[in-house]
């Protein structure tokens, strides 16, 4: 599937290299009150310390909201259509866009999911969340 | 009124193009177009003109002033809040004239809203382009990488939230459409005029981004819009009844440059926007007479009027049912058609269809009204409120 992809700058850059360096979905902290943030900012805006930098999660979330796409003005996307954008609100609290490879319908509002990172060369990295697997569901409710 | 500044400016001049899918003129002539028909309408020449507040892109202020022969522009500003933006530009017109810096300011509004994504075979495409302030970052970095291009799919991630969180029927939406669709066939100028909409298209019609089908969406069209502001002193000695500026208010969400971080997904700008715009202009939601209400998308509508406290919060099907919100009924709602069956002028010509329910001269009159309230909403949730008046 060949997609738009942007070429980030800024803090935007910086988010995408650590997350690439670290294989997996990273987030920005504060090491001075640990707050996460996201998107990532200047500086942390609850404490105002700038002690700020990209710290790996844990890659659980839930499904918070999904935008169900028929059309798009991407040639790369509209192959897929329909298709689901996740609204993922992380363990850790900050909520990202994600893209699944679930159909809309298999995917819903509460639905617990697993976050990975995808590395599109050097400076970008897509996010997809996929539904924990019926038996992580089961094992998890034994515990 | 809470101070002495609101209630002293008005609305004296009205201009517009026809709302059409591929004009043969140059988006710079429909601008010119429309500013110069405001200015004429308001009784007054270019000479008079010395604030401009141009089109988010596609023209400057220099260049309007130039073509239009404004001898001495005294004070311009551009407003970027997308389509809040003419209606937050009311504010800033104001405080201009207000304060002295300006006497009569134009503000314009006019785009190739088709055309740029649709042109003519045969067209020249314009090199001209808009300005997408707070949206192209974002955008750029964060939506269309997962297939997010358009607004529709933007605010798809909170409106597909908002119906499943309040249970919101789609009944409610389709009478947004339908009421606009409705009001369109009066309207002289409207897009849609002549194609009427049935529950049965609306229900036929293809979803774009869920909830959104092709019918919750605004039409693309290429048009102009343009008004003349002054005080209101000036405005007793001109052509028209003036269209008093009562109050008005932008507001913006939190972060407002990204949607998916919002504690509240469904707090938008008009939240905070519409109990600052009733409090300065000293007049309550039941007070209104007409709404001319931001529709980019059914849903939006839907939205906005339970932050204007016509419903509690997933409860506006109630209100636009039973044709409350269409011409006769209680609270008749974007009269001319607005951005679903008018056209789409960034909400401008949703204040210049104020202006005319203030005159008594709209094509769609409601009978007596005195008090009319436009919203504008853009970017990803901005908002802004202007509540018009006769000068009673």
């Amino acid at each position: 599937m060949r997609t738009y992809i942007p070429k980030p700058e800024w803090i935007i850059l910086d988010w995408h290299h650590d997350c690439i360096a670290a294989e997996m979905l990273c987030i920005q902290q504060c090491a001075a009150c640990g707050v996460w943030r996201h998107p990532p900012r200047k500086f942390c805006a609850s404490c105002f310390s700038d002690d700020v930098s990209f710290q790996p999660v844990s890659g659980n979330g839930t499904v918070l909201s999904k935008a169900v796409s028929h059309r798009s003005l991407d040639p790369g996307w509209q192959e897929q259509a329909p298709y689901a954008t996740l609204l993922v609100e992380l363990a850790e609290g900050p909520r990202v866009l994600a893209a699944t490879s679930v159909a809309p319908d298999e995917i819903e509002i509460g639905h617990h999911v697993t976050v990975r990172i995808d590395p599109h060369g050097h400076d970008f990295a897509l996010v997809w969340a996929d539904p924990v697997s019926t038996t992580t569901s089961r094992l998890e409710s034994t515990t | 009124m809470s101070t002495g500044f609101w209630g002293t400016t008005a609305i004296v001049g009205v201009g517009e193009t026809d709302y059409v899918r591929g004009s043969d003129r140059h988006v710079c002539d429909l601008i010119l177009d429309a500013a110069m028909e405001a200015i004429t309408d308001a009784g007054l020449t270019p000479a008079d003109i010395n604030g401009i507040i141009p089109p988010p892109g596609y023209m400057s202020t220099e260049e309007i002033a130039a073509h239009l022969g404004v001898p001495d522009v005294a004070y311009h500003v551009s407003v970027l809040m997308g389509g809040a933006s003419p209606t937050a530009s009311l504010q800033t017109a104001s405080m201009a004239i207000a304060c002295g810096l300006a006497d009569n300011v134009l503000v314009c509004m006019g785009w190739n809203g088709y055309s740029a994504l649709s042109p003519k075979p045969d067209a020249q495409p314009t090199k001209r382009t808009m300005n997408l302030g707070p949206m192209g970052e974002t955008v750029r970095n964060f939506y269309a990488p997962y297939g997010l291009m358009s607004a529709a799919q933007h605010y798809s991630l909170y409106l597909r939230h908002y119906v499943e969180k309040h249970n919101v029927s789609e009944d409610a939406a389709a009478a947004v459409a339908m009421a606009c669709r409705k009001h369109a066939q009066l309207n002289s100028k409207a897009l849609m005029r002549g194609k009427p909409l049935t529950r049965e298209d609306y229900n036929a019609s293809p979803y774009i981004a869920e909830p959104l089908r092709k019918f919750d969406c605004c039409v693309e069209t290429d048009c102009a819009t343009a008004i003349v502001v002054t005080s209101l002193e000036r405005a007793r000695d001109l052509a028209h009844p003036a269209a008093v500026y009562l109050g008005g208010a932008e507001g913006h969400p939190a972060p407002a440059d990204e949607i998916a971080n919002r504690p509240n997904l469904l707090e938008l700008g008009i939240h905070r926007a519409a109990p600052r715009a009733f409090e300065r202009a000293g007049v309550q939601a039941h007070d209104i007479d007409v709404l001319e209400i931001y529709d980019c998308f059914t849903y939006v509508v839907l939205l906005q009027l339970e932050a204007l406290g016509y419903a509690e919060p997933g409860g506006a099907g109630e209100f636009v049912a039973n044709g409350n919100v269409e011409l006769g009924g209680k609270f008749p709602m974007n009269t001319h058609g607005g951005l679903l069956s008018q056209g789409h002028c960034w909400g401008l010509n949703h204040v210049v269809e104020a202006v005319r329910q203030i005159r008594g001269t709209a094509d769609a009159q409601v009978k007596g009204a005195e008090l009319a309230l436009v919203t504008g909403y853009g970017d990803l949730g901005d908002g802004s409120v202007a509540i018009l008046g006769s000068d009673r």
